[in-house]
C-alpha cells in the first residue's frame, strides 16, 4: 500500500505548470504543498465530477497538461465520465483514482464495494487504453514519469493506506479561485 | 396526478437550422449533452459543423462540470440536453456552473409539454420544468417558433452579461 502523503509530494515534485484538479481527502494535503491559481479544490462543488470538469479543461487547452485527483467514492459517483473520457479523448488529461476504500472526510465509512471493485478493469473496460494500479512504492516511482507524459488520457489508481483527512477548507469560495484559475489561463 | 392548465400555448416547429444559426452567430466552442427527439436534427447538424465541436457525455450532470472546465480554460460551451436530464443535473448544476458564476446558455428540450393542454394527464416532465427553473432562480426564455430562436442571442448576453447560466427551452420537436 502506498502513503498519499509521500506520493503526493513526489507528484509534487516533478510538477511544473500542469492544471492539478483535487477533491475530498487529496484537496487539503495537496494546498499545503501547493496552492496557487492552477490549483483547483473541486470544493463546494459537486462530488464526482472533477473527472469531467478536468476534461473540459484539457479540451480546451491541449497545451496543458490536467491532472485531476480523484477519491475512490467519487469516481464511483460518475462511473459513467470513464466512458466520456474515452469518447473525447484529450491526450493531456491525467486522472487518478486515490483508492483508500473510504469516505475519509466523512469518517472513514466503507465505499460501496470496498476491496472488490477493480478500477483498472472499469476503466479499460469504458474504453480507455492507457491504465495503471500502482500497489508500492517502488512501481509508483517507477510510474511517476508517466504523470507527466502523452499519449492520454492516462489514469492512474493509487491504492493508499487509510488517513483521517478532515473536510477541506479552502482558501477562498470556489466562484473566487475559478475566477483566479481563468485568469492563470489568461483569459 | 393533477392535470395541469399552465403557460401552455400551441407552438410551431423550430428549425434546427435557426437554432444552429444564433448558436454560431454566439461563437459556441462546443454543444456538450446528449440527443433526444426535440434535438435530434440539431445534432445532426452539430455532428457535421466545421466549427462547433459536440462533446458527449453519458449523464447530463457530467455537461455541466464539463462545460465549466471548457469555460475556465477559455472556451464558449453551451449545454443542448432534455429537460429530464436536467433535474437529475441538480447538484452538478448546482455545484459547477453556478458556484464558479459560469456564462452558459443552456438550450433545453421541454418533453411533455404537449400534454399540458388540459386534456388528459399531463407529464411531470414538463409540469415541474418552469417551476423548478424558477426555484432554482434560473433566467428562462421559452422558444415557440423559428422566430424565437433569436432569444438564444438574448440568452447568451444575459448569461455573459450576468455570468451566470441562462435557459432557452422548447417544446415539441426541431426540424
Amino acid at each position: 500500500m502506498l502513503d498519499k502523503y509521500a506520493c503526493l509530494r513526489k507528484l509534487f515534485s516533478l510538477r511544473r505548470d500542469e492544471i492539478v484538479v483535487t477533491t475530498m481527502s487529496v484537496a487539503a494535503p495537496w494546498a499545503r504543498l501547493s496552492d496557487g491559481p492552477l490549483d483547483f479544490a473541486m470544493v463546494e462543488s459537486s462530488m464526482g465530477q472533477a473527472p469531467a470538469f478536468g476534461l473540459g479543461l484539457a479540451l480546451a487547452r491541449p497545451e496543458r497538461r490536467v491532472i485531476v485527483l480523484n477519491g475512490d467514492g467519487s469516481t464511483l459517483m460518475c462511473l459513467g465520465t470513464l466512458v466520456t473520457m474515452a469518447q473525447n479523448p484529450a491526450d493531456n488529461l491525467i486522472l487518478v483514482i486515490v483508492e483508500n476504500g473510504t469516505y475519509e472526510v466523512t469518517g472513514n465509512q466503507p465505499i460501496p464495494g470496498a476491496g472488490l471493485v477493480d478500477f483498472e478493469t472499469l476503466a479499460r473496460g469504458a474504453g480507455l487504453a492507457h491504465v495503471h494500479t500502482i500497489e508500492d512504492a517502488g512501481d509508483f516511482d517507477a510510474c511517476l514519469p508517466l504523470h507527466f507524459k502523452g499519449p492520454g488520457p492516462r489514469v492512474f489508481t493509487w491504492k493508499v493506506r487509510g488517513a483521517e483527512e478532515p473536510v477541506p477548507k479552502p482558501r477562498a469560495y470556489i466562484r473566487q479561485r475559478a475566477l483566479e484559475l481563468r485568469q492563470a489561463l489568461g483569459q | 396526478m393533477r392535470k395541469y392548465a399552465g403557460s401552455w400555448c400551441k407552438i410551431n416547429m423550430i428549425e434546427a437550422a435557426a437554432v444552429l444559426s444564433e448558436i454560431r452567430k454566439n461563437g459556441a466552442t462546443h454543444v456538450v449533452g446528449i440527443p433526444d427527439n426535440g434535438s435530434r436534427a440539431l445534432y445532426r447538424m452539430l455532428w457535421t459543423d466545421p466549427d462547433i465541436r459536440v462533446v458527449s457525455v453519458t449523464r447530463e450532470g457530467e455537461a455541466f462540470a464539463l462545460a465549466a472546465g471548457l469555460f475556465l480554460g477559455g472556451a464558449r460551451p453551451t449545454v443542448l440536453i432534455q429537460n429530464t436530464g436536467f433535474y437529475d443535473s441538480g447538484d452538478a448544476f448546482r455545484g459547477t456552473v453556478v458556484n464558479m458564476a459560469i456564462p452558459l446558455v443552456m438550450i433545453m428540450g421541454y418533453r411533455g409539454y404537449e400534454t399540458m393542454s388540459g386534456a388528459g394527464t399531463a407529464d411531470t416532465a414538463a409540469t415541474f420544468f418552469e417551476p423548478v427553473l424558477k426555484a432554482w432562480d434560473v433566467p428562462c426564455y421559452v422558444m415557440r417558433s423559428s422566430s424565437d430562436s433569436r432569444l438564444i442571442s438574448a440568452a447568451f448576453s444575459r448569461s455573459g452579461a450576468d455570468s451566470l447560466p441562462v435557459a432557452v427551452i422548447y417544446p415539441g420537436e426541431m426540424r
